[in-house]
Protein backbone atom coordinates (compact mmCIF):
# COMPACT_ATOMS: atom_id res chain seq x y z
CA UNK A 1 0.00 0.00 0.00
CA UNK A 2 1.06 3.53 -0.75
CA UNK A 3 1.19 5.76 1.74
CA UNK A 4 -1.95 8.53 2.30
CA UNK A 5 -1.67 11.85 2.18
CA UNK A 6 -2.83 14.89 3.64
CA UNK A 7 -3.65 18.26 2.49
CA UNK A 8 -5.48 21.72 2.60
CA UNK A 9 -7.98 22.74 0.32
CA UNK A 10 -8.52 26.19 0.31
CA UNK A 11 -8.27 27.70 3.56
CA UNK A 12 -9.99 25.09 5.85
CA UNK A 13 -10.13 22.10 5.08
CA UNK A 14 -8.02 19.37 5.18
CA UNK A 15 -8.36 16.42 2.90
CA UNK A 16 -6.80 13.05 4.17
CA UNK A 17 -6.92 10.64 0.75
CA UNK A 18 -5.50 7.02 0.49
CA UNK A 19 -3.39 6.62 -2.77
CA UNK A 20 -6.13 4.49 -4.07
CA UNK A 21 -9.89 4.63 -5.80
CA UNK A 22 -10.51 0.97 -4.50
CA UNK A 23 -9.59 0.99 -1.25
CA UNK A 24 -9.55 -2.88 0.37
CA UNK A 25 -12.31 -3.88 2.84
CA UNK A 26 -10.03 -3.32 5.27
CA UNK A 27 -8.24 0.16 4.02
CA UNK A 28 -11.76 1.27 4.15
CA UNK A 29 -12.82 -0.21 7.54
CA UNK A 30 -10.21 1.66 8.49
CA UNK A 31 -11.07 5.02 6.73
CA UNK A 32 -14.45 4.49 9.33
CA UNK A 33 -12.85 3.93 12.13
CA UNK A 34 -10.21 7.65 11.65
CA UNK A 35 -13.55 9.24 10.37
CA UNK A 36 -15.38 8.54 13.66
CA UNK A 37 -12.28 9.64 15.87
CA UNK A 38 -11.88 12.77 13.85
CA UNK A 39 -15.82 13.37 14.45
CA UNK A 40 -15.23 13.04 18.23
CA UNK A 41 -12.95 16.22 17.98
CA UNK A 42 -14.16 19.53 18.51
CA UNK A 43 -11.58 21.39 16.44
CA UNK A 44 -13.98 20.89 13.40
CA UNK A 45 -17.15 21.96 12.16
CA UNK A 46 -17.85 19.18 9.89
CA UNK A 47 -16.30 15.93 8.86
CA UNK A 48 -16.68 14.55 5.51
CA UNK A 49 -15.82 10.94 4.23
CA UNK A 50 -16.01 9.50 0.77
CA UNK A 51 -14.79 6.10 -0.49
CA UNK A 52 -10.97 6.55 -0.48
CA UNK A 53 -10.65 10.34 1.43
CA UNK A 54 -12.28 11.75 4.69
CA UNK A 55 -12.08 15.83 5.23
CA UNK A 56 -11.85 17.88 7.78
CA UNK A 57 -12.83 21.90 8.38
CA UNK A 58 -11.25 23.56 10.97
CA UNK A 59 -12.92 25.85 13.50
CA UNK A 60 -9.38 27.49 13.85
CA UNK A 61 -7.86 27.33 9.85
CA UNK A 62 -4.54 29.25 11.09
CA UNK A 63 -4.08 25.54 12.90
CA UNK A 64 -3.80 23.70 9.95
CA UNK A 65 -0.64 22.39 10.09
CA UNK A 66 -1.01 20.83 13.87
CA UNK A 67 -4.01 18.72 12.25
CA UNK A 68 -2.13 17.54 9.09
CA UNK A 69 0.54 16.11 11.42
CA UNK A 70 -2.12 14.38 14.20
CA UNK A 71 -4.55 13.18 11.14
CA UNK A 72 -1.57 10.96 9.91
CA UNK A 73 -0.52 9.79 13.52
CA UNK A 74 -4.42 8.96 14.21
CA UNK A 75 -4.42 7.08 10.54
CA UNK A 76 -1.24 5.31 11.96
CA UNK A 77 -2.61 4.42 15.52
CA UNK A 78 -6.21 3.26 14.32
CA UNK A 79 -7.57 0.04 15.41
CA UNK A 80 -9.14 -2.41 12.65
CA UNK A 81 -11.68 -3.79 14.65
CA UNK A 82 -13.26 -0.81 16.34
CA UNK A 83 -15.90 -0.36 13.78
CA UNK A 84 -19.16 -1.58 14.05
CA UNK A 85 -21.77 -0.65 11.56
CA UNK A 86 -25.28 -0.21 11.58
CA UNK A 87 -27.76 -2.68 9.24
CA UNK A 88 -30.49 -1.71 7.53
CA UNK A 89 -33.10 -3.87 5.60
CA UNK A 90 -35.12 -2.73 2.94
CA UNK A 91 -37.72 -3.56 1.36
CA UNK A 92 -38.08 -2.85 -2.62
CA UNK A 93 -41.01 -2.96 -4.91
CA UNK A 94 -39.06 -3.58 -8.06
CA UNK A 95 -40.08 -3.26 -12.03
CA UNK A 96 -43.27 -1.45 -13.82
CA UNK A 97 -43.99 2.00 -13.13
CA UNK A 98 -41.83 1.42 -9.65
CA UNK A 99 -38.54 0.55 -11.98
CA UNK A 100 -39.24 1.99 -15.23
CA UNK A 101 -35.75 1.46 -16.49
CA UNK A 102 -35.92 -2.85 -15.43
CA UNK A 103 -37.34 -3.85 -18.88
CA UNK A 104 -34.90 -1.85 -20.90
CA UNK A 105 -31.81 -2.48 -18.30
CA UNK A 106 -32.66 -6.62 -18.95
CA UNK A 107 -32.35 -6.14 -22.84
CA UNK A 108 -29.13 -4.38 -22.54
CA UNK A 109 -27.33 -6.51 -19.97
CA UNK A 110 -28.95 -9.65 -21.34
CA UNK A 111 -30.47 -10.63 -18.02
CA UNK A 112 -34.11 -11.30 -17.19
CA UNK A 113 -35.78 -8.78 -14.90
CA UNK A 114 -36.14 -11.63 -12.86
CA UNK A 115 -32.33 -11.87 -12.65
CA UNK A 116 -31.54 -8.77 -12.11
CA UNK A 117 -33.27 -8.63 -8.78
CA UNK A 118 -32.08 -11.77 -7.50
CA UNK A 119 -28.69 -9.86 -8.25
CA UNK A 120 -29.78 -6.97 -6.75
CA UNK A 121 -30.86 -8.33 -3.78
CA UNK A 122 -27.89 -11.15 -3.43
CA UNK A 123 -25.08 -8.78 -1.68
CA UNK A 124 -25.11 -6.81 1.32
CA UNK A 125 -24.26 -3.35 0.41
CA UNK A 126 -22.22 -0.79 2.29
CA UNK A 127 -22.63 3.42 2.65
CA UNK A 128 -19.43 4.18 1.08
CA UNK A 129 -20.17 8.10 1.81
CA UNK A 130 -23.29 10.28 1.72
CA UNK A 131 -23.39 13.12 -0.50
CA UNK A 132 -25.11 14.20 -3.73
CA UNK A 133 -28.07 14.93 -1.99
CA UNK A 134 -29.32 14.76 1.66
CA UNK A 135 -29.24 11.49 2.99
CA UNK A 136 -28.48 10.27 -0.63
CA UNK A 137 -25.87 7.20 0.42
CA UNK A 138 -23.47 5.77 -2.35
CA UNK A 139 -23.93 1.94 -1.94
CA UNK A 140 -21.46 -0.89 -3.03
CA UNK A 141 -20.33 -2.97 -4.84
CA UNK A 142 -23.04 -3.94 -7.32
CA UNK A 143 -22.45 -7.44 -8.61
CA UNK A 144 -20.36 -7.05 -11.81
CA UNK A 145 -23.13 -8.34 -14.00
CA UNK A 146 -25.00 -5.26 -12.94
CA UNK A 147 -22.63 -2.63 -13.75
CA UNK A 148 -23.42 -0.02 -16.12
CA UNK A 149 -22.44 3.16 -17.05
CA UNK A 150 -24.83 6.26 -16.49
CA UNK A 151 -28.06 6.78 -18.65
CA UNK A 152 -26.97 9.23 -21.31
CA UNK A 153 -29.40 11.66 -21.05
CA UNK A 154 -30.14 12.16 -16.78
CA UNK A 155 -34.38 12.65 -16.24
CA UNK A 156 -35.15 15.82 -15.19
CA UNK A 157 -37.32 14.20 -12.38
CA UNK A 158 -36.29 11.24 -10.03
CA UNK A 159 -39.76 10.22 -7.12
CA UNK A 160 -38.30 9.97 -3.91
CA UNK A 161 -37.53 6.75 -3.02
CA UNK A 162 -36.52 5.23 -6.39
CA UNK A 163 -33.84 2.60 -6.12
CA UNK A 164 -31.39 3.01 -9.13
CA UNK A 165 -27.86 1.76 -10.28
CA UNK A 166 -24.89 2.76 -11.89
CA UNK A 167 -21.46 2.39 -12.33
CA UNK A 168 -20.47 -0.45 -9.29
CA UNK A 169 -23.02 2.01 -6.99
CA UNK A 170 -26.75 1.51 -6.14
CA UNK A 171 -28.69 4.15 -4.09
CA UNK A 172 -32.38 5.09 -3.27
CA UNK A 173 -32.85 8.59 -3.71
CA UNK A 174 -34.10 10.88 -0.67
CA UNK A 175 -36.08 12.99 -2.41
CA UNK A 176 -37.40 14.35 -5.39
CA UNK A 177 -34.20 15.70 -7.85
CA UNK A 178 -32.79 15.14 -11.38
CA UNK A 179 -30.70 12.18 -11.74
CA UNK A 180 -29.03 9.93 -14.25
CA UNK A 181 -28.90 6.64 -13.08
CA UNK A 182 -31.46 3.23 -14.11
CA UNK A 183 -34.50 3.29 -12.18
CA UNK A 184 -35.37 -0.46 -11.10
CA UNK A 185 -37.80 0.09 -7.61
CA UNK A 186 -39.55 1.70 -5.24
CA UNK A 187 -38.94 2.10 -1.71
CA UNK A 188 -40.94 3.59 0.88
CA UNK A 189 -38.94 3.87 3.96
CA UNK A 190 -38.10 7.65 4.85
CA UNK A 191 -34.46 8.12 4.37
CA UNK A 192 -34.05 12.12 5.40
CA UNK A 193 -36.18 14.51 7.48
CA UNK A 194 -34.44 17.66 8.34
CA UNK A 195 -36.67 17.77 11.72
CA UNK A 196 -34.89 15.40 13.60
CA UNK A 197 -32.14 15.58 15.38
CA UNK A 198 -29.94 12.35 13.28
CA UNK A 199 -31.85 13.38 9.91
CA UNK A 200 -30.35 11.08 7.94
CA UNK A 201 -31.39 7.32 8.30
CA UNK A 202 -27.91 5.98 6.63
CA UNK A 203 -24.71 6.74 7.85
CA UNK A 204 -21.54 6.26 6.40
CA UNK A 205 -20.20 2.47 7.00
CA UNK A 206 -23.80 1.40 7.66
CA UNK A 207 -24.73 -2.01 6.06
CA UNK A 208 -27.85 -1.98 3.87
CA UNK A 209 -29.85 -5.14 2.30
CA UNK A 210 -32.31 -5.17 0.25
CA UNK A 211 -35.43 -7.37 -0.04
CA UNK A 212 -38.54 -7.94 -3.12
CA UNK A 213 -41.65 -6.82 -2.07
CA UNK A 214 -44.24 -8.95 -2.97
CA UNK A 215 -45.85 -6.52 -5.69
CA UNK A 216 -43.02 -6.75 -7.55
CA UNK A 217 -43.73 -6.53 -11.28
CA UNK A 218 -41.34 -8.61 -13.48
CA UNK A 219 -41.34 -10.86 -16.18
CA UNK A 220 -39.07 -14.46 -15.32
CA UNK B 1 -45.57 41.36 8.36
CA UNK B 2 -43.77 42.08 4.62
CA UNK B 3 -45.75 40.52 1.80
CA UNK B 4 -44.40 39.66 -1.64
CA UNK B 5 -46.17 41.82 -4.17
CA UNK B 6 -43.11 40.81 -6.97
CA UNK B 7 -40.94 37.61 -6.39
CA UNK B 8 -38.77 38.70 -9.14
CA UNK B 9 -35.88 36.14 -10.29
CA UNK B 10 -35.05 34.70 -6.76
CA UNK B 11 -35.18 35.77 -3.53
CA UNK B 12 -34.30 33.11 -0.82
CA UNK B 13 -34.26 33.71 3.06
CA UNK B 14 -30.49 33.25 4.14
CA UNK B 15 -28.10 33.27 6.94
CA UNK B 16 -24.37 32.45 7.59
CA UNK B 17 -25.15 28.99 6.09
CA UNK B 18 -25.38 25.26 7.51
CA UNK B 19 -22.72 23.39 9.10
CA UNK B 20 -22.10 20.35 11.05
CA UNK B 21 -24.41 17.97 8.57
CA UNK B 22 -21.82 18.01 5.30
CA UNK B 23 -21.19 14.40 6.05
CA UNK B 24 -25.09 13.65 5.48
CA UNK B 25 -25.01 15.42 2.12
CA UNK B 26 -26.11 18.66 3.48
CA UNK B 27 -24.95 21.56 1.61
CA UNK B 28 -23.88 25.06 2.84
CA UNK B 29 -26.39 27.24 1.60
CA UNK B 30 -26.38 30.57 3.06
CA UNK B 31 -26.01 34.49 1.62
CA UNK B 32 -23.34 33.99 -1.02
CA UNK B 33 -22.03 37.71 0.44
CA UNK B 34 -21.59 37.17 4.04
CA UNK B 35 -19.77 40.56 4.49
CA UNK B 36 -23.20 42.06 2.84
CA UNK B 37 -25.18 39.68 5.33
CA UNK B 38 -23.44 40.94 8.47
CA UNK B 39 -23.58 44.89 7.19
CA UNK B 40 -26.90 44.70 6.71
CA UNK B 41 -27.96 42.83 10.32
CA UNK B 42 -25.36 45.42 12.02
CA UNK B 43 -27.12 48.34 10.40
CA UNK B 44 -30.01 47.69 12.25
CA UNK B 45 -28.84 46.19 14.81
CA UNK B 46 -29.72 42.63 14.83
CA UNK B 47 -27.60 39.86 15.66
CA UNK B 48 -25.14 39.73 13.13
CA UNK B 49 -26.27 36.55 11.36
CA UNK B 50 -29.98 36.85 11.64
CA UNK B 51 -31.62 35.62 8.11
CA UNK B 52 -31.84 38.33 5.56
CA UNK B 53 -34.24 38.21 2.28
CA UNK B 54 -31.19 37.04 -0.72
CA UNK B 55 -32.22 39.10 -3.46
CA UNK B 56 -30.93 38.04 -6.91
CA UNK B 57 -31.47 40.17 -10.53
CA UNK B 58 -34.11 42.13 -9.12
CA UNK B 59 -37.63 42.67 -10.64
CA UNK B 60 -39.18 42.31 -6.78
CA UNK B 61 -41.08 44.01 -4.63
CA UNK B 62 -42.32 43.84 -1.18
CA UNK B 63 -45.33 45.47 0.70
CA UNK B 64 -45.02 46.97 4.56
CA UNK B 65 -47.79 45.99 6.62
CA UNK B 66 -46.38 47.63 9.70
CA UNK B 67 -43.53 50.06 10.47
CA UNK B 68 -40.12 49.39 10.75
CA UNK B 69 -36.23 49.66 10.62
CA UNK B 70 -34.87 48.11 7.40
CA UNK B 71 -31.74 48.10 5.54
CA UNK B 72 -30.20 47.07 2.11
CA UNK B 73 -26.52 45.90 1.40
CA UNK B 74 -24.73 44.45 -1.29
CA UNK B 75 -25.07 45.45 -4.94
CA UNK B 76 -27.34 48.01 -6.45
CA UNK B 77 -30.70 46.91 -7.85
CA UNK B 78 -31.80 49.97 -8.57
CA UNK B 79 -34.10 49.37 -4.99
CA UNK B 80 -36.58 52.36 -4.33
CA UNK B 81 -39.38 52.74 -1.50
CA UNK B 82 -42.47 53.90 -3.02
CA UNK B 83 -40.87 56.56 -5.38
CA UNK B 84 -37.60 57.07 -3.57
CA UNK B 85 -34.27 56.09 -4.55
CA UNK B 86 -32.08 53.93 -2.17
CA UNK B 87 -29.02 53.02 -2.12
CA UNK B 88 -26.61 49.71 -0.63
CA UNK B 89 -25.25 49.94 2.75
CA UNK B 90 -28.15 52.55 4.18
CA UNK B 91 -30.49 52.39 6.38
CA UNK B 92 -34.20 53.58 6.20
CA UNK B 93 -37.54 53.76 8.16
CA UNK B 94 -40.89 52.20 6.12
CA UNK B 95 -44.52 52.77 7.45
CA UNK B 96 -47.37 51.06 7.26
CA UNK B 97 -48.86 50.44 3.38
CA UNK B 98 -44.80 51.17 2.11
CA UNK B 99 -43.68 48.95 -1.26
CA UNK B 100 -40.13 48.60 -1.36
CA UNK B 101 -39.15 47.79 -5.15
CA UNK B 102 -36.12 45.92 -6.85
CA UNK B 103 -35.48 47.30 -10.70
CA UNK B 104 -32.19 45.33 -11.95
CA UNK B 105 -28.48 46.61 -13.10
CA UNK B 106 -26.05 44.65 -15.91
CA UNK B 107 -23.63 45.11 -12.85
CA UNK B 108 -25.03 43.96 -9.79
CA UNK B 109 -26.64 40.41 -9.69
CA UNK B 110 -27.51 40.51 -5.41
CA UNK B 111 -29.05 42.24 -3.06
CA UNK B 112 -29.66 41.59 0.73
CA UNK B 113 -32.44 43.18 3.06
CA UNK B 114 -32.24 42.92 6.50
CA UNK B 115 -35.40 43.97 9.12
CA UNK B 116 -34.53 45.23 12.43
CA UNK B 117 -35.59 42.47 14.90
CA UNK B 118 -35.37 40.02 12.24
CA UNK B 119 -37.57 37.75 10.59
CA UNK B 120 -39.38 35.10 12.11
CA UNK B 121 -38.17 31.81 10.75
CA UNK B 122 -37.56 28.20 12.68
CA UNK B 123 -33.98 27.09 12.66
CA UNK B 124 -33.90 23.77 10.95
CA UNK B 125 -30.24 21.99 11.31
CA UNK B 126 -28.46 25.12 12.79
CA UNK B 127 -29.54 26.93 10.38
CA UNK B 128 -32.25 29.15 9.26
CA UNK B 129 -31.13 29.58 5.32
CA UNK B 130 -32.97 28.05 3.04
CA UNK B 131 -32.02 24.71 0.86
CA UNK B 132 -33.15 25.70 -2.55
CA UNK B 133 -32.18 22.10 -3.57
CA UNK B 134 -33.05 20.09 -1.03
CA UNK B 135 -36.20 22.03 0.00
CA UNK B 136 -35.93 22.69 3.69
CA UNK B 137 -35.20 25.74 5.47
CA UNK B 138 -35.79 29.18 5.45
CA UNK B 139 -39.37 30.28 4.25
CA UNK B 140 -41.44 26.58 3.41
CA UNK B 141 -38.05 25.32 2.14
CA UNK B 142 -38.32 27.49 -1.09
CA UNK B 143 -37.58 30.85 -2.40
CA UNK B 144 -39.94 33.25 -1.85
CA UNK B 145 -43.32 33.59 -4.52
CA UNK B 146 -45.87 36.59 -4.55
CA UNK B 147 -48.50 36.47 -1.66
CA UNK B 148 -45.76 34.97 0.62
CA UNK B 149 -46.12 36.86 4.39
CA UNK B 150 -42.72 37.12 6.64
CA UNK B 151 -43.71 38.13 9.95
CA UNK B 152 -40.98 40.68 12.05
CA UNK B 153 -41.62 42.86 15.05
CA UNK B 154 -42.77 45.93 14.87
CA UNK B 155 -40.64 48.92 15.22
CA UNK B 156 -42.79 52.43 15.63
CA UNK B 157 -39.27 54.38 16.17
CA UNK B 158 -37.32 55.73 13.20
CA UNK B 159 -33.39 55.32 13.73
CA UNK B 160 -31.02 57.71 12.67
CA UNK B 161 -30.31 57.59 8.60
CA UNK B 162 -27.63 55.38 8.86
CA UNK B 163 -25.02 54.38 6.29
CA UNK B 164 -21.76 51.84 6.66
CA UNK B 165 -19.26 51.62 3.73
CA UNK B 166 -19.31 48.50 1.96
CA UNK B 167 -16.02 46.77 0.97
CA UNK B 168 -15.16 47.33 -3.17
CA UNK B 169 -16.65 44.52 -5.71
CA UNK B 170 -14.19 43.58 -8.38
CA UNK B 171 -13.84 41.09 -10.82
CA UNK B 172 -9.94 40.08 -9.65
CA UNK B 173 -10.59 36.90 -7.60
CA UNK B 174 -7.38 35.64 -5.41
CA UNK B 175 -6.81 31.89 -5.07
CA UNK B 176 -4.84 29.04 -3.58
CA UNK B 177 -3.30 26.97 -6.05
CA UNK B 178 -5.46 23.94 -6.05
CA UNK B 179 -4.42 20.09 -4.88
CA UNK B 180 -4.61 18.26 -8.33
CA UNK B 181 -2.34 20.69 -10.26
CA UNK B 182 -0.03 17.41 -11.06
CA UNK B 183 -2.36 15.57 -12.80
CA UNK B 184 -3.61 18.06 -14.60
CA UNK B 185 -1.61 18.99 -18.16
CA UNK B 186 1.44 20.50 -17.52
CA UNK B 187 1.38 24.46 -17.15
CA UNK B 188 -2.45 24.66 -16.40
CA UNK B 189 -2.71 26.34 -13.25
CA UNK B 190 -0.68 29.19 -14.96
CA UNK B 191 -2.81 29.18 -17.70
CA UNK B 192 -5.87 29.31 -16.02
CA UNK B 193 -4.07 32.60 -14.43
CA UNK B 194 -3.25 33.57 -17.39
CA UNK B 195 -6.45 33.79 -18.71
CA UNK B 196 -9.49 36.23 -18.58
CA UNK B 197 -12.45 34.41 -18.58
CA UNK B 198 -16.19 35.11 -18.95
CA UNK B 199 -18.55 33.57 -16.89
CA UNK B 200 -21.29 31.75 -18.81
CA UNK B 201 -24.92 31.69 -18.68
CA UNK B 202 -24.56 28.23 -16.75
CA UNK B 203 -23.98 30.15 -12.95
CA UNK B 204 -26.36 29.95 -9.98
CA UNK B 205 -26.46 29.34 -6.51
CA UNK B 206 -24.77 26.20 -7.01
CA UNK B 207 -21.75 27.40 -8.58
CA UNK B 208 -20.70 29.72 -11.70
CA UNK B 209 -19.21 28.32 -14.73
CA UNK B 210 -16.05 30.00 -16.80
CA UNK B 211 -15.31 30.18 -20.64
CA UNK B 212 -12.80 31.45 -22.51
CA UNK B 213 -11.33 31.09 -25.88
CA UNK B 214 -8.39 28.57 -24.92
CA UNK B 215 -9.78 26.30 -22.40
CA UNK B 216 -7.87 23.27 -20.31
CA UNK B 217 -9.22 20.30 -21.95
CA UNK B 218 -7.47 17.34 -20.02
CA UNK B 219 -8.70 13.72 -19.05
CA UNK B 220 -7.64 13.54 -15.93
CA UNK B 221 -9.35 11.31 -13.30
CA UNK B 222 -9.60 11.55 -9.57
CA UNK B 223 -11.70 10.17 -6.74
CA UNK B 224 -14.62 11.27 -5.10
CA UNK B 225 -13.72 13.77 -2.25
CA UNK B 226 -15.38 16.08 -0.20
CA UNK B 227 -15.88 19.70 -1.76
CA UNK B 228 -17.36 23.10 -0.81
CA UNK B 229 -17.86 26.86 -1.94
CA UNK B 230 -14.53 28.05 -3.44
CA UNK B 231 -13.48 25.21 -4.74
CA UNK B 232 -12.30 25.76 -8.19
CA UNK B 233 -13.28 22.25 -10.23
CA UNK B 234 -11.93 21.14 -13.66
CA UNK B 235 -14.23 19.13 -15.82
CA UNK B 236 -12.39 17.23 -18.60
CA UNK B 237 -14.32 19.57 -21.18
CA UNK B 238 -11.70 22.38 -19.48
CA UNK B 239 -14.55 24.84 -18.43
CA UNK B 240 -13.49 25.85 -15.01
CA UNK B 241 -16.98 25.74 -12.32
CA UNK B 242 -16.69 27.80 -9.21
CA UNK B 243 -18.10 25.96 -6.86
CA UNK B 244 -20.87 28.57 -4.50
CA UNK B 245 -23.01 28.03 -1.20
CA UNK B 246 -25.37 25.75 -2.93
CA UNK B 247 -23.08 23.26 -4.32
CA UNK B 248 -22.60 19.43 -3.61
CA UNK B 249 -20.82 18.23 -0.75
CA UNK B 250 -18.75 15.65 -2.87
CA UNK B 251 -17.31 15.69 -6.56
CA UNK B 252 -15.15 13.97 -8.50
CA UNK B 253 -13.29 16.26 -10.77
CA UNK B 254 -9.74 17.54 -10.31
CA UNK B 255 -9.59 21.15 -8.38
CA UNK B 256 -7.39 23.39 -9.85
CA UNK B 257 -7.57 26.08 -7.68
CA UNK B 258 -9.96 27.30 -4.43
CA UNK B 259 -10.55 31.24 -4.32
CA UNK B 260 -9.72 32.47 -1.10
CA UNK B 261 -12.98 32.99 1.58
CA UNK B 262 -12.30 36.95 1.67
CA UNK B 263 -13.11 36.74 -2.16
CA UNK B 264 -15.72 34.29 -2.64
CA UNK B 265 -18.48 37.53 -1.75
CA UNK B 266 -17.45 38.68 -5.43
CA UNK B 267 -19.17 35.93 -7.52
CA UNK B 268 -22.18 37.23 -6.04
CA UNK B 269 -22.26 40.34 -8.34
CA UNK B 270 -20.58 38.64 -11.27
CA UNK B 271 -23.16 37.66 -13.84
CA UNK B 272 -23.21 36.31 -17.32
CA UNK B 273 -20.42 37.76 -19.66
CA UNK B 274 -18.94 39.35 -16.82
CA UNK B 275 -15.35 38.74 -16.85
CA UNK B 276 -12.62 37.67 -14.31
CA UNK B 277 -9.42 36.84 -13.33
CA UNK B 278 -7.73 35.08 -11.33
CA UNK B 279 -4.38 35.49 -9.30
CA UNK B 280 -2.30 32.95 -6.82
CA UNK B 281 -1.92 33.91 -3.54
CA UNK B 282 -0.29 31.84 -0.58
CA UNK B 283 -2.21 30.80 2.53
CA UNK B 284 -1.08 32.88 5.25
CA UNK B 285 -1.96 36.25 2.79
CA UNK B 286 -5.55 34.58 2.70
CA UNK B 287 -5.47 34.78 6.39
CA UNK B 288 -4.56 38.05 6.20
CA UNK B 289 -7.53 39.28 3.79
CA UNK B 290 -10.12 37.22 6.02
CA UNK B 291 -8.89 39.56 9.03
CA UNK B 292 -8.53 42.80 7.22
CA UNK B 293 -12.52 41.54 6.08
CA UNK B 294 -13.48 40.86 9.44
CA UNK B 295 -11.72 43.89 11.25
CA UNK B 296 -14.07 46.18 8.84
CA UNK B 297 -17.21 44.78 10.16
CA UNK B 298 -15.55 44.94 13.72
CA UNK B 299 -14.88 48.56 13.18
CA UNK B 300 -18.77 49.27 11.94
CA UNK B 301 -19.63 47.78 14.77
CA UNK B 302 -17.92 49.62 17.27
CA UNK B 303 -19.03 52.69 16.14
CA UNK B 304 -22.74 51.79 15.61
CA UNK B 305 -22.52 50.96 19.57
CA UNK B 306 -20.64 54.23 20.14
CA UNK B 307 -23.34 55.85 18.38
CA UNK B 308 -26.32 53.87 20.48
CA UNK B 309 -24.63 54.80 23.58
CA UNK B 310 -24.72 58.58 23.01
Amino acid sequence: MIDPHCYLLGEQAIVFMLETDTPSTSEQRRLFTLTSKLMNIDAFFDVVPTKSSVTVYLKRPQDYQVWINQIIRLWDECELASFTPNRHRFEVTYGGQFGPDLTDLANSLSLSEHNIIELHTSVTYQVEFIGFLPGFGYLGTLPKALQVPRKSTPRTSVPKGSVAIAQELTAIYPSNSPGGWHLIGLCNTPLFDPTLKQPSLLLPGDQVQFIPAKDSVCSK
Amino acid sequence: MLKVIKQGVLCSIQDAGRHGYRHLGVGQSGALDPTALKLANLLVNNNINDPVIEITIGLAEFEFSASTNFSITGGDLRAKLNSSPLYPGWRYFAKPGDKLSFATNHSAQRAYLAIQGGFAIEELLNAKSTDIQAQFGGFSGRALIAGDELSFPCNKVALKHLGAKQPEYANEVRVLKGPHCDKLPKGAFEHFLQTEWLISEMHSRMGSRLTANQTIKHNATISSQAVHPGVVQLPPNGHPIVLLNDCQTTGGYPIIASVISADLRLFSQLGSKQKCKFSSVSVSQAHQAMNKLNSHLAQFALANNNNIEQ
